[in-house]
């Protein structure tokens, strides 16, 4: 292997006036500044609560949704797989017998404390019904009481998948 | 005293106020608007007062009440609570004060008075500014040895020791302006700039003493602890600095003293090299005799301006709700413009119409280099903020070896350049 001479700099009388390097700084600052001033800012910012992001991800880990199934009952069976994965223990299911005959067990209770959940996604990965789901795009959520953040079973149904 | 002489000293308090506190709360404007676009941000622009926003210089206004507002919290520590209240008021007064010889306008002759036009009517001029602007560290000192904190301490020690190093550069290359202009009153050097070197330059500081210029500047944003030598607040490794311990009004005070200073300081630059209230070509005699044509020119360029303005504010001053109230301020900005226009038309048309009285001339003249002057003290105050929020902050050897091992020698051969000039002119 050869040697690679890296080049000192800051030795010139240039660069060791300071001020042509000032003056192309400033060169960069305010050409930014006249652009986003202009007809065709470069401005990446957005007015937020007005203005809401476009580009969150089909995969983003939004606050979670039960599904449903084709005749709009929970798809849920109380399996209690998603409480057993969750690192955060934040999933609190009470199961009773489904009478409807679609299956036999359903949720009675089924709450999720967005206080304690860590977004992981292990919930999402460890159902085998594929009944419980991020995919909400819900980023903010809202609340005046920590009560508000324990999302009941009904809560949660009432979630809408996001459309891209 | 006459009414008259009465009324223009009050008129020339009213404007020193104006330039100084009045400007404080558009500077800080003015400081975040920039800051943000600089960086491709917006910066604050929500705060309104019945959709009125001004590009969000109503948000100063709030930020102002909340300083007022806020508890003024004093930790235990504290025992000098006197030293403690008395810091601030020492930087404000100082820096309000060193404004208060900044000449807005050439002498003003009415009916055969001659007035100073600046704050203060006094001829101590630069030795003034100087005087006061070197106390204002005390202020900083005092600040950060009553506040009983290492941070508070360390921001001063380092306040202290930095405006002692650029202190004595600043004053040599002041001192090499004396020799060039003749004089320490602020007026007289206004006067000489307002010549024409060889003919066709403007005689301004910056072509006849470039050197002493970027020295002063550099030495003024030292003084006026702006970055890139603000570290006796720098924030990454001593918290606040001088004003850690401090909050609501007091704080307010010492963030209001420091844009009054940056004021000061930009005024002074725009005075001593800039051309101070003279238009290039422009100065006090050869305004006045052309006056009626400087009067059309404004006559003819204003609506051309004003056009301008409003096809901006038209296409930019949205907000991104339609039905929000922030939208109707275009529209009120728009017409504010046209009374604006109206209003300066017809009161110059009405002026040249009845034919200029040399009373008319000379306020139409010092109107007009009020105006200039508050022109180029805006822009001068935007370049603090733009090498603000261009340049890092220098670190503490960096500052002191620039300080004591460059800009101190250049200046002494500065001034024994500029002796030699003025001597071998003279013989």
């Amino acid at each position: 292997m050869g040697i690679k001479v890296v080049k000192r700099h800051g030795n010139t009388l240039k660069e060791k006036l300071y001020l042509p390097a000032v003056f192309v700084g400033m060169k960069t600052t305010l050409s930014h500044f006249i652009t986003n001033l202009s007809d065709k800012p470069h401005i990446k910012t957005m007015n937020y609560p007005e203005e809401q992001p476009h580009d969150i991800s089909e995969r983003y880990r939004g606050v979670h949704r039960l599904t449903k199934r084709e005749d709009d009952t929970v798809r849920c069976v109380a399996c209690f797989m998603c409480a057993t994965a969750c690192p955060a223990e934040c999933i609190f299911i009470e199961a009773e017998e489904r009478t409807d005959g679609v299956d036999e067990k359903m949720p009675k209770r089924f709450d999720i404390d967005l206080l304690e959940c860590v977004f992981c996604g292990a919930c999402v990965e460890a159902c085998p019904c594929d009944a419980i789901r991020m995919d909400s795009g819900i980023f903010s959520f809202i609340g005046q009481k920590r009560e508000d953040f324990v999302l009941t079973k009904e809560q949660l149904l009432a979630h809408k998948e996001k459309k891209q | 005293m006459s009414t008259l002489s009465i009324f223009v000293v009050i008129i020339n308090i009213v404007l020193a106020l104006l330039f100084s506190l009045g400007l404080a709360p558009i500077l800080v404007w003015v400081e975040r608007r920039v800051a943000g676009l600089i960086q491709d941000r917006l910066g604050p622009n929500r705060c309104h007062i019945n959709g009125i926003r001004l590009g969000g210089l109503v948000q100063s206004l709030a930020d102002m009440l909340k300083l007022a507002f806020k508890e003024d919290f004093q930790p235990k520590a504290i025992q000098e609570s006197f030293f403690f209240s008395l810091a601030p008021v020492i930087v404000f007064v100082s820096a309000f004060l060193s404004f208060m010889v900044m000449p807005f306008a050439d002498d003003l002759i009415i009916n055969g008075e001659r007035f100073i036009m600046q704050g203060l009517p006094t001829d101590l001029g630069i030795l003034w500014f100087l005087a006061l602007a070197g106390l204002s560290v005390y202020g900083i000192m005092l600040g950060g040895w009553a506040s009983r904190s290492k941070y508070s301490l360390l921001g001063a020690m380092r306040a202290g020791a930095q405006v002692i190093s650029y202190e004595a550069a600043m004053g040599l290359s002041v001192v090499s302006l004396l020799i060039t202009y003749g004089s320490i009153h602020l007026g007289d050097m206004v006067a000489y700039q307002g010549e024409l070197l060889l003919g066709f330059i403007p005689a301004w500081g910056i072509v006849v003493q470039p050197i002493a210029t970027i020295i002063f500047i550099v030495t003024a944003f030292a003084e006026a602890n702006r970055t890139p030598f603000d570290l006796a607040e720098g924030e990454s490794e001593i918290v606040g600095g001088f004003h850690t311990e401090y909050s609501a009004m007091r704080f307010g005070l010492f963030f209001v003293g420091e844009y009054v200073a940056m004021s000061a300081s930009s005024a002074l630059i725009v005075t001593l090299f800039f051309g101070g209230y003279h238009l290039p070509y422009l100065n006090t005699q050869t305004l006045q005799s052309t006056m009626p044509y400087i009067l059309g020119f404004i006559i003819l360029a204003l609506p051309v301006g004003s056009f301008y303005a409003m096809r901006w504010i038209r296409k930019h001053n949205r907000w991104c709700e339609a039905g929000d109230v922030r939208n109707r301020e275009s529209a009120f900005l728009q017409k504010g413009i046209i009374g604006f226009n109206v209003l300066v038309i017809v009161g110059l048309g009405a002026l040249l119409y009845l034919g200029l009285t040399p009373t008319s001339t000379n306020v139409a003249t010092a109107v007009i280099q009020i105006s200039t002057f508050a022109v180029k003290l805006l822009l001068m105050n935007f370049v603090f903020v733009w090498v603000r929020w261009t340049l890092p902050r220098f670190r503490y050897d960096q500052l002191q070896t620039l300080g004591w091992k460059v800009l101190m020698p250049l200046a002494i051969a500065n001034i024994v350049i500029s002796a030699i000039i003025v001597v071998v002119k003279g013989l």
